[in-house]
């Protein structure tokens, strides 16, 4: 009986391998049941019955955005600040996977691994969130952006804390009544599921040029000295380079605030594939960049395989480049900051759990993007391109630095409209980027955008410009 | 400023955070009552070594003789063999069993053959040693006891009808979460179940204590706790499973009082071994003749409306087979028969295509083999065939490799079988919290075979995952219970099929929780007493009788 005693120890081992497996389990469960919980499936939050439990969602004023009042889900008041505002709070439908309802789902309807979802009604701990978003300048901007009936975006955001302001995507719908997308409708709503200032890529055109200007002055020490002269078209690798309109006699500077062709092109053929690459890359054109755990979508500019050419046109931000909205605010706060980016927040505040939750990282590590000398240059030329082209007063007395572009797409649309750029007040920090598809000038069609924008949101932190 | 529905609400999250507090309490219950009550550690009898007038107390009742270190008396003599004999203790008294030792053994000067009864103050001759039986009050120093029964307070055990009203209690408050189900219809269905489920509770009891007379009830208790558990989680999911469950539990309690009755003399067994191997490759036959193929293996037989899953059955059987009484052991000691037997077995499993039932029957085998023999030798052999017969399972069956391939990755699958339930069931688990989202409540009764494969996670998330790890527990400290009384059981017949069906259990439990969230590449296999399932369930009490056996005190009757 004895050897039987010790041999059943063996089967005593299952018992504490089991329990072993059971505490695996246990571990993996308290550190990513958050995780396991969050799932498109889960019948407990999603399908119509989900938002109703969640908490609200304020504006940096803490204008209510979204709310469940008797058990439905209900946006703000104004049809144009739901409709702005779309993509950043999202809908019922949680079709806009990257909206504040969609990414925390499960932390707005105040999940923990203590209490789990479906706790009664009356007894369940809401969380609420506050955005950095400012409903009224998002407003201003969806306003202009929606009177042209086109496909855009708008971000604005502090350079210096990071916040974004504004952030604005059309086509956009009312989300207290969403549409039912059907084969009649549906180029109405192109798109309309996908946030433009994360997720979308356009080809840049002139915006471009601070990229290339950044190469060329760090790499070309006699830059200011040069001229050169437009003819409005040049042959540059065998093919032909353009200009809107024959600039003439033009240095560096002037070359920048007219938007030359042929000088950017030269430059860039100058510099060489290499170095542009180079350049691009440091200032993160091919990179996503990450917003409270949404990763912005990926640029593009890769001149590996181009043509002399090519490689000129690249340098006017066509060819094959790509950049996307939020990611060129990121750059022109980096200019703005003498050379080094800061990390964009869209959440301002929330429940300690909630922000847990969401894994809110307060912390927002600097990237050198330029080198300050080249930051101070592009600072300069950007700043001569508003003063002596297009106008100081546009902005409401902002000290404004921008640039302009109309990138060319092709397929018989007309180009994209791109304005990006940033304003010097201290007490006004703020940088944008605003883009129109098949529109037309930047100057005609995304200015004004970001001009609305701009000078709302400069109202909105008291900047004593606009006062 | 409440109002009535906020009142009513906190009513039942109060609820709903009791019952996990509720269940600990119960299988704690269940445990201590389990350590007490025993008849206290004194010799049964005394052998006198009488050339040094050394007393050896007997406290087994199967106690082998020999040179060898593992024997429970060792007669360190050289001309002793090293498994020499065995004492054994039956019905009608003392015996000696010589187990083919060289010197062989003499009881008075005459040699043994077979079975020898022994009496009071005869001479025992093994090799050169003697020794005199004599009575148990002979030695009179202190024996400890288990640890398991040890440092036991002195309070008496909870009363069994206590026992019971709490457990009663406890199947009412699920049937009370159940009555008020989300937007739930036919709010008097749970009280019938409920009611049903007393009544078979209390009628079990009542012949278990009055009719069978036994003294102890804490090991039926706790499996009723389980069963009743799992009958209660179906009211809300299929109404008519919840009845067919009872019923079928009905059947397994019975089983269990058959199969007590049928091996209460160790020695009957025996010849009991050769017809239940037929009938166990009979059952196995039969559903491979006549299954019909559910999920790719064809593991159920339909008779009419009932359908039965004969391999439930046979491991029953298979335990019964694999065990023996100790002198038995020590003659016979080669494992061919039980192996070639176990070939068998699992050939046909994996004829049917059952590679769930073919693994457990696997392990059990292990199980078996090494409680029978001790031998590592035997059981890499074993290990090393069966590794031999998975590589020809995962080479010509697909589906077996796929489950393998999706293992570690369902987040990849959320949406194919290959993570499907899995996903599902952490999800849910998750959701659920640490109460529970109320019986009725959940979603994963949605998802196929939530109530068997994936209970773990049904339990878990409409009762909270305290209750799912606490009965999950309940079940894996069967071992410990089993291991503690293997030395007090009346023969090793006992001791191993206890342990066996204890580890049984233990495989059970951890390949249906390990393999609805994703630890184990493995789906199909039931939770003891709580999956739903005719055949499982059946098969769950028919096991448990092996460990209720085993216990000394079963077959005691009230006095």
């Amino acid at each position: 009986m004895k050897k039987m005693l010790r041999r059943s120890t063996m089967i005593f081992v299952l018992t504490i391998a089991f329990i072993g497996g059971m505490g695996y389990l246990t571990f993996e469960l308290v550190t990513q049941a958050d995780d396991w919980v969050d799932q498109a499936y889960n019948a407990h939050i999603s399908g119509e019955g989900g938002l109703e439990q969640a908490g609200k969602i304020y504006d940096r004023n803490k204008t209510v955005l979204a709310q469940t009042l008797d058990g439905v889900r209900v946006y703000n008041d104004d049809a144009s600040i739901r409709k702005a505002l779309l993509h950043v709070v999202g809908d019922n439908s949680l079709n806009i996977s990257t909206a504040a309802q969609s990414m925390y789902r499960s932390q707005l309807t105040g999940y923990s691994l203590i209490w789990g979802l479906n706790m009664p009604e009356s007894l369940k701990f809401k969380n609420d969130l506050t955005l950095t978003i400012d409903a009224e300048t998002c407003k201003a901007a969806y306003d202009v952006l929606a009177g042209y009936d086109k496909k855009g975006a708008c971000v604005v955001l502090n350079y210096q804390t990071g916040e974004v302001i504004c952030s604005v995507s059309t086509f956009a719908y009312d989300p207290n009544s969403p549409p039912e997308i059907t084969e009649e409708n549906e180029k109405e709503y192109d798109g309309v599921y996908l946030d433009n200032v994360l997720s979308s890529t356009y080809t840049p055109g002139s915006i471009f040029k601070i990229i290339t200007s950044a190469a060329a002055i760090e790499n070309i020490p006699d830059l200011e000295n040069r001229s050169w002269y437009c003819s409005g078209r040049e042959e540059i690798g065998g093919n032909e380079v353009t200009c809107v309109e024959a600039h003439g006699n033009v240095d560096f500077k002037g070359a920048f605030a007219h938007s030359c062709n042929i000088v950017f092109a030269e430059l860039a053929v100058e510099l060489g594939a290499d170095k542009m690459t180079d350049t691009a890359n440091k200032i993160g054109i091919n990179e996503a960049f990450n917003i409270d755990g949404i990763n912005t979508a990926k640029g593009h500019y890769d001149v590996s395989n181009a043509s002399t050419n090519q490689l000129a046109w690249s340098g006017v931000g066509q060819y094959n480049n790509e950049v996307n909205p939020m990611q060129m605010a990121i750059i022109c706060g980096a200019i703005a900051r003498g050379g080094s980016s800061i990390k964009p927040t869209m959440i301002s505040d929330g429940t300690d759990e909630l922000l847990k939750a969401i894994g809110f990282d307060t912390s927002k590590p600097d990237r050198e993007m330029f080198n300050s000398s080249t930051a101070s240059k592009l600072d300069e030329i950007m700043r001569y391109t508003i003063t002596n082209y297009y106008g100081d007063n546009l902005y409401g007395g902002l000290s404004v630095c921008a640039k302009t572009g109309t990138a060319e797409v092709g397929e018989n649309k007309e180009p994209n409209g791109w304005i990006v750029g940033y304003s010097k007040d201290s007490d006004c920090p703020l940088a944008f980027a605003c883009v129109v598809e098949d529109s037309g000038f930047g100057s005609v069609y995304a200015a004004p955008v970001a001009e609305a924008a701009m000078i709302q949101a400069a109202k909105s932190l008291g900047a004593s410009a606009v006062n | 400023m409440f109002n009535l529905s906020v009142i009513f609400d906190i009513g039942v999250v109060a609820l709903r955070m009791l019952m996990p507090v509720y269940a600990v309490v119960i299988v704690y219950q269940c445990y201590a009552a389990m350590r007490r009550r025993r008849r206290t550690e004194k010799p049964l009898v005394t052998l006198f070594n009488i050339k040094t007038g050394e007393k050896i107390p007997i406290i087994f009742w199967e106690n082998s003789i020999g040179r060898g270190r593992g024997s429970d008396i060792v007669v360190s003599d050289p001309t002793v063999s090293r498994n020499h004999c065995v004492l054994l203790r039956r019905k009608e008294g003392w015996f000696i069993s010589d187990s083919y030792s060289s010197g062989g053994t003499f009881v008075n000067g005459e040699e043994t053959i077979g079975r020898k009864r022994v009496l009071i103050d005869d001479i025992i001759q093994v090799g050169s040693t003697e020794f005199q039986f004599r009575r148990g009050e002979e030695f009179n120093e202190r024996l400890t006891a288990d640890r398991f029964f040890s440092k036991v307070s002195t309070k008496p055990a909870i009363k069994s009808w206590k026992l019971m009203l709490l457990i009663t209690i406890f199947h009412f408050f699920m049937c009370v979460e159940a009555m008020f189900w989300n937007g739930g219809t036919a709010v008097y269905a749970p009280v019938v179940v409920f009611g049903a489920l007393t009544v078979v509770e209390w009628l079990f009891f009542f012949v278990s204590s009055f009719i069978l007379r036994r003294v102890n009830f804490e090991l039926e208790a706790l499996a009723l706790f389980l069963t009743g558990i799992g009958v209660m989680l179906l009211v809300r999911q299929e109404l008519r499973s919840a009845y067919v469950q009872l019923i079928a539990a009905v059947a397994g309690m019975i089983v269990f009082c058959i199969i007590i009755k049928l091996i209460e003399d160790p020695d009957k067994v025996n010849k009991l071994r050769l017809p239940a191997m037929i009938v166990a490759v009979c059952l196995l036959l039969l559903s491979i003749v006549f299954g019909k193929i559910t999920n790719g293996a064809s593991n159920w037989i339909y008779i009419g409306s009932i359908s039965i899953q004969p391999s439930e059955l046979v491991k029953i059987l298979y335990i019964f087979i694999g065990a023996s009484a100790l002198d038995v052991l020590q003659t016979n000691k080669n494992l061919i028969e039980l192996i070639i037997f176990s070939a068998v077995c699992v050939g046909l499993l994996a004829l049917m295509g059952d590679f769930g039932t073919a693994l457990i029957f696997f392990l059990t085998f292990l199980l078996v083999a090494f409680m029978r023999s001790g031998d590592f030798k035997t059981i890499i052999l074993a290990v090393s065939a069966a590794i031999f017969g998975v590589t020809i399972v995962l080479k010509f069956k697909a589906y077996v490799a796929e489950r393998f391939s999706g293992w570690r990755h369902i987040w990849e699958h959320t949406q194919d079988n290959l993570g499907y339930q899995q996903v599902r069931v952490l999800t849910y688990i998750a959701s659920g919290g640490l109460f529970g989202v109320g019986i009725g409540n959940g979603f994963l009764k949605q998802v196929a075979a939530s109530e068997s494969d994936l209970v773990f996670g049904l339990v878990a998330e409409e009762m909270g995952v305290i209750v799912a790890i606490t009965l999950a527990l309940a079940v894996s400290l069967l071992v410990v219970y089993a291991r503690a009384i293997t030395t007090r059981s009346r023969s090793t017949f006992y001791s191993i099929t206890a342990c066996c069906a204890a580890g049984l259990f233990v495989i059970q439990l951890s390949l249906n929780v390990f393999g609805a969230t994703d630890i184990l590449p493995l789906t199909g296999v039931t939770f003891p007493f709580i999956s739903c399932g005719g055949s499982s369930i059946m098969s769950c009490w028919g096991l448990l009788a092996f460990i209720k056996a085993a216990d000394e005190r079963t077959y005691a009757v009230k006095r």
